[in-house]
């Protein structure tokens, strides 16, 4: 396992470069430059621009230069956020990403494991049916819907939260975002552990578990929840990556100064730095979590091998 | 995203500025029998992150509304844009092209140093310098002897035409004429700047911490994508008429965020109503509403060079059936004014100019528009393209303008929403038939508008050239009188419009909730307010 | 030693043979008998069957069309005269007839972009897991990157280089989505790979594809039916960001995430603007999912 994970952080290195090498050319590729803005700069103003922004180069030395400073750790300068370096704001909005996307994960796990089981417990019944009716909220409502009205609720109806706005890791902050990542998150984990649940319920070993009449309790928590937890382990992967790298519309909602927001300001504005700065940090967490859940596949089924 | 991001310079009436000569503070008047209240503390949204908090890379609205507060010229405009002095006590046009700016002794910089005339003679030469690349070289640059060879990189930053005859007299060379010079250097990108500083922490200048700034308030804390909060400046030469003791900006871009960061009181100011909701918050909030006109236009760029749209006669047919009252009144419903001229209401140096249609029944608008099609040889059932970028408010102009054409001329318009920067594109490459567009001025000037429609201009998206017109206005740039120089500029105007350049539809208010507590707030025709000039009151 | 697990193997490869063979006709009537006894499903079909024929055939007998404005009836809410019954918009277009025609839209890139998507995922991820090694490390990697490429940028381009088109929306939307899949299906294969029947059956020499569909992905379908309706509501509402970027249905058309857009923007002032389409997407989805639940469980390979 150990030369598993060491082959896999190896193979980062060119999956950063495939990743980069696309991004660039997609960049570059994509029309409208970083400087187009609805006032058209002269022609003097633009050169001074790029020159400053070594765009001016031919675009694969930009490009060679680019590897280079990454290579000692530089990610560059911001063109829309001037007076910051990339690493200054990929560093700042990170932990913003990671502790709400990060904590929200983690709750939703929790949850979402719970609702399934009670539903799987009574498949087809009413309480089934409602279980998956309120897990589902997060699924069946769009977030740009479902965070207005949380804020509307929590924050202007019974003022107990702040409508949005970022101070510092302050858990007030933290709550409502975290809610509407938890909604989303739940939706698709409820679901799946149901599935599993009543899958691994239906199969022989737990027949026989249950011909020997050990409690409900015993059964599942001992026996089902294991091999029931695998395919959670496989959504956890794509869940934990679009939480934490692609909260856009929460970051929106709720005003917070996250990675997906961003990235996407990033390629709207054709901050070239930034967008190859953000898609960096964001193959790495990928890499990062996929290896996290393929580790995990292992602990969970010891017949799976790498 | 909304287009009022360039930068709105206050100028006002020469008269003014030189009337403002007196050497007076007129800043932060509370008017009598208002009762301040204890905690002077505004949050306002400027809707989105400052680029940067050095003046002279600030580019957008709410970079410049923040370093407005930071950063003091040699003038500044006060919430009605009366141009009121800054650094400068008084000044005078001493020839055609020189003005001479005597600079108050008591100016300090926030760690106590005093600001002195090289202080300018550095900033401005620093705002040129090629290497510092501001977007608005060119711009203001221009205004300034040698400006233009400078950011061209024709000439060193030293010939730029400013000088320090001494520590605390100022003189400007200008290559031409330049009347609204008083309120031209009330921007910020023309401030003071802090030598030492900057040639201490280089790019880093700007953190908390770092800045030594010249205005009413001194930066605090800068959370990147979260808030810039500045504090009063002890050492503020006015500092006694300062109320507010503390502002947070906050960079909310989404209008309904925004609102709902209002009503749960944690912001004072919506930067921004939704699109469709102005009907809704005045009757709500009737104290809270705010809503002034601005030097800003809405219209849509024709593209001249285009073979449909290359007759005048289909241009001008497009433009006459277009019912703006309707536009201003039911669609967009915020209290925006028809326009009818490239010039909006209230700009100076030249009037506004109408169409005789514009007071025409729309029924013999439409019947003269279908005449003039019919001598084009445009059948209807022609298709127009129509380009415009993500907002519910363009949006809702384009369905109305196409649902027009097509109810009244037959022509079926299909509208195609195109991401914002490739709408740029394309519009700068002529690469269209007809395209969303908008400008809010650069400065109270006639000129800022006449770019949109001069030949060969870098604003100028339609591609129409009137040689004429253009002689008028080279004519006016020249002279030295300045009702020759209105009147010359009304009468390029009135040539252009009549080629039907473009369709010009909307003036632009900024129609927006603050608390009713925020005294101060004004009517200021570039929509500009300084935090020196508001202030709390007691609720 | 090596015979009873020569042995082992035999038995449990005749048993995962029998299954499909023997069974096979059962198989599927088993599952609809299953289905139609399983009350949310059913009913879910039915509501998910009126939604469908409204949008197809409301259009066509409702006194108004979808795009014509009135400047006298702006932004009304819900009213019984004017026959308005679901309202009209900010530019008085009949929002009734609107959510119905955006439903065309809307359920029909959510259909073929989520089939296009899921397919792409079983197929890519099945691979993967089985294959394992290199070719395991190479297309997973493969999954990794795509999900570091901003989309924003592949849209415009996609709009810039091959312009507007229905197809290229459902393969916008396809190229966006079908990652997550691919790593569910690779993890569940993974899983099912080191059964003994597989192992078996890959011990006498069945062919690489011939396991993939024969014994794979069968095992596969539960898993793969509920993480296709996870996948529906993401399918449909990506449609209403391309359409922002130029590439999905332009005004005066419409679909369901493109009402529900405008509408979140007034929810406040006209909820009703919002309440419409958003209601429909959402019942839409909740039938979707609970069909999900009843097809998992009617296919349930253990659950016999």
């Amino acid at each position: 396992m150990w030369s598993y994970t060491f082959r896999r952080v190896l193979a980062t290195i060119p999956t950063l470069l495939a990743v980069i090498t696309v991004c660039y050319l997609l960049l570059h590729l994509t029309p409208g430059g970083p400087f187009d803005g609805e006032r058209k700069v002269s022609a003097a103003v633009l050169a001074n621009l790029q020159a400053k922004y070594h765009l001016d180069l031919p675009l694969w030395q930009q490009y060679l230069y680019y590897i280079k400073s990454l290579l000692q750790g530089d990610l560059g300068a911001s063109f829309r956020y001037a007076d910051w370096s990339v690493n200054d704001l990929v560093g700042k909005a990170l932990p913003v990403s990671a502790a709400i996307g990060g904590g929200a994960i983690v709750i939703s796990l929790f949850i979402g494991v719970a609702l399934g089981i009670v539903a799987a417990l009574r498949q087809n019944s009413i309480i089934d049916y409602l279980v998956m009716l309120l897990g589902n909220i997060g699924g069946a409502f769009p977030s740009f819907v479902l965070g207005p009205v949380l804020v509307m609720v929590f924050a202007i109806g019974l003022e107990w939260l702040p409508a949005g706005g970022w101070d510092d890791f302050s858990l007030r902050y933290m709550v409502l975002p975290m809610a509407l990542l938890v909604f989303i998150n739940i939706s698709t984990i409820g679901r799946v552990m149901r599935g599993s649940m009543i899958e691994v319920l239906g199969s022989n070993f737990i027949r026989t578990a249950r011909a020997k009449g050990l409690p409900m309790r015993t059964i599942v928590l001992r026996h089902a929840l294991k091999p029931a937890l695998m395919p959670v382990v496989s959504v956890i992967g794509p869940l934990a990556i679009s939480s934490i790298t692609a909260a856009v519309v929460t970051e929106t909602v709720f005003g917070l100064p996250g990675l997906g927001k961003l990235i996407v300001n990033g390629a709207a504005n054709r901050d070239y730095t930034l967008v190859l700065g953000l898609v960096v940090l964001v193959t790495v967490i990928t890499v990062v979590l996929n290896l996290l859940v393929d580790l995990a596949y292992a602990l969970l089924d010891p017949k799976i091998r790498y | 995203m909304h287009h009022n991001k360039s930068l709105r310079i206050t100028a006002s009436a020469v008269a003014l500025a030189l009337a403002a000569c007196s050497g007076l503070a007129l800043a932060a008047q509370v008017p009598a029998g208002v009762k301040l209240a204890a905690k002077q503390e505004l949050t306002r949204n400027t809707g989105s992150e400052p680029e940067s908090l050095d003046p002279v890379l600030a580019e957008s609205v709410p970079a410049n509304t923040i370093t407005a507060d930071l950063f003091e010229g040699l003038t500044a405009t006060d919430s009605f844009g009366k141009v009121v002095p800054g650094v400068a006590e008084s000044w005078k046009q001493t020839s055609p092209t020189t003005w001479v700016f005597k600079l108050r002794k008591n100016a300090k910089w926030s760690d106590g140093s005093a600001v002195t005339a090289s202080d300018f003679v550095y900033g401005w030469q620093r705002f040129v310098e090629p290497k510092t690349a501001s977007p608005y070289a060119s711009t203001y640059g221009i205004f300034i002897l040698n400006g233009k060879e400078i950011t061209e990189g024709k000439k060193p930053a030293s010939a730029l035409g400013v000088k320090a005859v001494d520590k605390y007299t100022l003189e400007v060379q200008t290559p031409y004429p330049v009347p609204f010079m008083p309120s031209l250097v009330a921007n910020t990108q023309l401030a003071p700047l802090p030598k030492a500083t900057i040639d201490k922490f280089g790019k880093d200048w700007t953190k908390p911490g770092k800045m030594v700034s010249n205005g009413a308030f001194a930066l605090k804390d800068w959370q990147v994508n979260s808030k810039v909060v500045v504090e009063k400046n002890a050492q503020y030469w006015d500092v006694k008429n300062v109320q507010l003791g503390k502002i947070t900006y906050l960079p909310i871009e989404d209008h309904n965020a925004d609102v709902k960061l209002y009503e749960s009181g944690e912001n004072d100011w919506v930067l921004e109503l939704p699109s469709g909701t102005y009907d809704k918050y005045k009757t709500q909030y009737p104290k809270e509403i705010r809503n002034a006109p601005f030097l800003g236009l809405r219209y849509y760029s024709l593209n001249n060079k285009d073979p449909l749209l290359k007759d005048v006669r289909v241009r001008k047919a497009l433009s006459m059936v277009i019912d703006r009252d309707i536009l201003a009144k039911k669609v967009t419903a915020d209290g925006q004014s028809p326009a009818y001229s490239a010039i909006v209401a209230g700009t100076a140096g030249a009037d506004v100019t109408s169409y005789d249609w514009a007071k025409w029944p729309m029924a013999k608008r439409v019947e003269e528009a279908k005449k003039l099609l019919a001598q084009a040889g445009v059948q209807p059932g022609t298709k127009l393209k129509f380009a415009y970028n993500t907002s519910d408010y363009h949006k809702k102009m384009a369905i109305f303008a196409a649902s027009e054409w097509k109810s009244k001329l037959g022509l079926n318009t299909e509208l195609e929403s195109l991401e914002f920067k490739v709408l740029l594109k394309k519009r700068h490459d002529a690469d269209y038939q007809i395209a969303r567009n908008g400008w809010v001025a650069d400065y109270n000037d006639a000129t800022t508008f006449l770019a949109l429609v001069q030949c060969d201009n870098d604003q100028n998206d339609n591609k129409n050239c009137n040689a004429k017109a253009e002689a008028l206005i080279k004519q006016g740039s020249d002279t030295t009188d300045q009702a020759k120089r209105k009147q010359l500029f009304t009468q390029a105007v009135k040539m252009i419009m009549d080629d039907y350049p473009m369709i010009p539809l909307l003036q632009y208010t900024a129609p927006r909730l603050v608390k009713s507590y925020v005294g101060g707030y004004g009517k200021n025709p570039m929509d500009r307010y300084r935090g020196k000039d508001l202030y709390i009151i007691q609720h | 030693m090596m015979q009873s697990k020569q042995k082992a193997m035999t038995a449990a490869l005749d048993n995962g043979l029998t299954d499909a063979a023997v069974e096979g006709r059962s198989l599927w009537r088993d599952a609809r008998l299953r289905f139609f006894r399983n009350k949310a499903a059913v009913l879910s079909l039915i509501v998910l069957a009126f939604i469908t024929l409204a949008c197809v055939f409301g259009p066509m007998v409702l006194p108004h069309t979808y795009e014509d404005t009135d400047w006298d009836a702006m932004g009304i809410s819900p009213t019984l005269v004017n026959t308005h019954w679901f309202g009209t918009d900010a530019l008085g277009r009949d929002l009734l007839v609107r959510c119905l025609i955006g439903g065309r839209i809307s359920l029909m890139v959510g259909a073929l972009a989520t089939i296009a998507s899921v397919a792409l995922g079983i197929v890519w991820g099945a691979t993967a897991g089985f294959m394992g090694g290199k070719v395991d490390a190479l297309m997973m990697r493969i999954v990794d990157m795509m999900y570091a490429v901003p989309y924003l940028l592949i849209a415009i381009l996609m709009v810039t280089l091959l312009g507007r088109d229905f197809y290229l929306v459902v393969l916008t939307i396809t190229v966006f989505s079908w990652m997550d899949m691919a790593r569910v299906v690779r993890g569940q294969t993974l899983a099912i790979k080191s059964k003994e029947y597989v192992e078996a059956a890959h011990a006498i020499g069945v062919s690489t594809p011939k396991i993939i569909f024969r014994h794979i992905v069968p095992n596969l379908l539960g898993i793969v039916v509920i993480y296709t309706t996870v996948t529906v509501p993401g399918v449909i509402l990506t449609e209403s960001v391309l359409s922002f970027l130029g590439l999905g249905v332009q005004e005066p058309m419409t679909s369901w995430g493109v009402l529900i857009q405008d509408g979140a923007g007034v929810m406040d002032a006209s909820p009703w603007i919002l309440l419409f389409p958003a209601g429909m997407l959402s019942v839409t989805l909740y039938c979707a999912n609970y069909i999900g639940d009843g097809l998992r469980d009617a296919l349930d390979p253990k659950d016999r």
